[in-house]
């Protein structure tokens, strides 16, 4: 099944650019475009330090999880001529979706390696802990395209709200903003946003060095709790989704 | 040894209704043999009490008007659609030919699509690359296999899709429709392969409008009305 996947994903990369000169290296402008409006047109106003890192690493984990999230709650619906017309499991697309996305985030990586490289960011033994922070987010992937995938298919309305939703999430994550001091909104949004902590297992021990606990913590169990409630489902729907198309 | 045994097998499936500006018909009727409605969902009776029974040898002819259940049974039977009672048991390998293009990706080159097609197929990819040259032999498309796709002809993308759909030596093996691709040579040829592979598998399922084709395949027929079988007779009996 590795074969069907991942023969699919790369064929799905390509056919997004396969007309144009520089084809998927467009992934890589895309966000070095993105970054570069951040960090010269938003500028430093909150005053935080190493800001081109805070933009650079915040925005290339925001970018991956908003492209699982966004193309997931659709991914069955887009399926629908495999789904109904061979027998390939489930597993196959979401696992398409993975690699797909995977793909894609390589290509804002070498953008965030070279923003870091240029902003002098030092590698430090604490880069290991982001790696493995990465890790745990692509791990927790399938899992969040087996959840979003079924809402999209059983819930068809879920994908306006999903996708609006994503487009908000970009301003109220701090991708781009620092939470600051006090009871100030950002402070609250800060605490009660989840993707807050996925964007901080990754980017500060790049920034300070230290080990965000409470947020690998917190990472952690909702990437079990994500793992479980997707195997439910995949369980007890997964034979209905051919109905709902 | 291979057989398909169906015992009593419903499909029962809602659509749900989009919401529309529209006024609402009220030509609609509420509830016939096939759909019932209950709010903005459709209840539709696809299949109900279909029940055979086939073993190695038999060439069944699904025949029945549009709409009858023919390509929901054979989703049933491949294992898209669960029944939502009674019971299907199939022994032996079930492969199918539904949509033959199915798969297929127009910025690709020939040679790349029937490695994708025979993925997805399940195909190891040794056994693809076994038979991408009799594919491509048989397909007749020459140079333009190292072409994408999009370079072809709809005749060509055909001849192409029936070349790797009908590379396999099924054991069983459901299709809906006959395949008419390419030109009248080219379906001559594509007649006698489908002849080859009807006596090699061991039972065959064919959906079909055609009735010289099912009589010439097949040695029984079940006929299908509405979802229920009509009458699941021998083709001499079906034909007079």
């Amino acid at each position: 099944m590795r074969r069907v996947w991942f023969a699919l994903a790369t064929e799905d990369i390509g056919d997004q650019h396969r007309r144009t000169t520089i084809g998927p290296a467009w992934l890589l402008f895309n966000y070095l475009a993105f970054a570069g409006v951040f960090i010269f047109v938003f500028q430093r106003g909150a005053g935080i330090p190493s800001y081109e890192t805070y933009i650079a690493v915040g925005l290339f984990v925001w970018l991956y999880m908003s492209d699982v999230i966004s193309g997931s709650i659709s991914l069955f619906v887009r399926e629908e001529g495999l789904i109904k017309g061979t027998k390939l499991p489930l597993s196959v697309y979401v696992m398409r979706m993975v690699s797909q996305s995977v793909i894609r985030a390589t290509y804002a990586f070498l953008g965030c390696a070279l923003i870091l490289m240029m902003s002098g960011a030092v590698p430090s033994s604490a880069w290991i802990l982001s790696a493995l922070a990465l890790l745990l987010i692509v791990v927790i992937a399938p899992a969040v395209i087996i959840l979003f995938a079924f809402l999209g298919a059983f819930f068809p309305d879920s994908q306006f709200i999903v996708t609006n939703l994503m487009r908000i999430g970009m301003f109220i994550t701090p991708v781009f903003w620092a939470p600051g001091t006090g009871d100030s909104i950002r402070h609250v949004i800060y605490a009660w946003n989840p993707f807050t902590y996925f964007l901080e297992i990754v980017r500060l021990p790049i920034l300070t060095g230290e080990f965000p606990l409470f947020a690998f913590v917190f990472c952690s169990v909702v990437g079990v709790l994500c793992w479980i409630f997707a195997l439910v489902i995949l369980g007890s729907f997964g034979k209905k989704v051919v109905f709902y198309l | 040894m291979v057989s398909i045994t169906a015992k009593n097998v419903a499909l029962v499936y809602r659509v749900r209704k989009k919401i529309s500006l529209s006024w609402p018909d009220s030509r609609i009727k509420k509830d016939t043999n096939k759909v019932a409605v209950s709010g903005r969902n459709l209840q539709v009776e696809a299949l109900k009490d279909v029940s055979f029974s086939l073993t190695a040898g038999d060439r069944l002819g699904l025949v029945g008007r549009n709409g009858a259940g023919k390509s929901t049974l054979l989703k049933v039977l491949y294992g898209v659609y669960p029944p939502t009672s009674g019971q299907v048991e199939i022994n032996g390998h079930v492969d199918a030919l539904f949509n033959i293009s199915l798969g297929f990706r127009k910025e690709a080159t020939g040679r790349r699509n029937i490695l994708l097609r025979g993925l997805i197929n399940g195909w190891q990819k040794h056994e693809i690359e076994e038979r991408m040259d009799s594919i491509i032999e048989f397909s007749e498309l020459g140079e333009f296999i190292d072409l994408p796709l999009k370079a072809y002809s709809q005749g060509m993308a055909a001849r192409l899709a029936f070349s790797i759909a009908t590379s396999l030596e099924p054991e069983i093996l459901l299709m809906d429709e006959w395949i008419g691709a390419g030109d009248p040579a080219f379906q001559k040829k594509a007649r006698e392969r489908m002849g080859n592979i009807a006596q090699k598998a061991g039972i065959i399922v064919l959906a079909s409008h055609n009735r010289a084709l099912i009589t010439s395949t097949c040695n029984k027929v079940l006929e299908l009305d509405s979802g229920r079988v009509k009458r699941l007779v021998d083709v001499q009996e079906w034909e007079e």
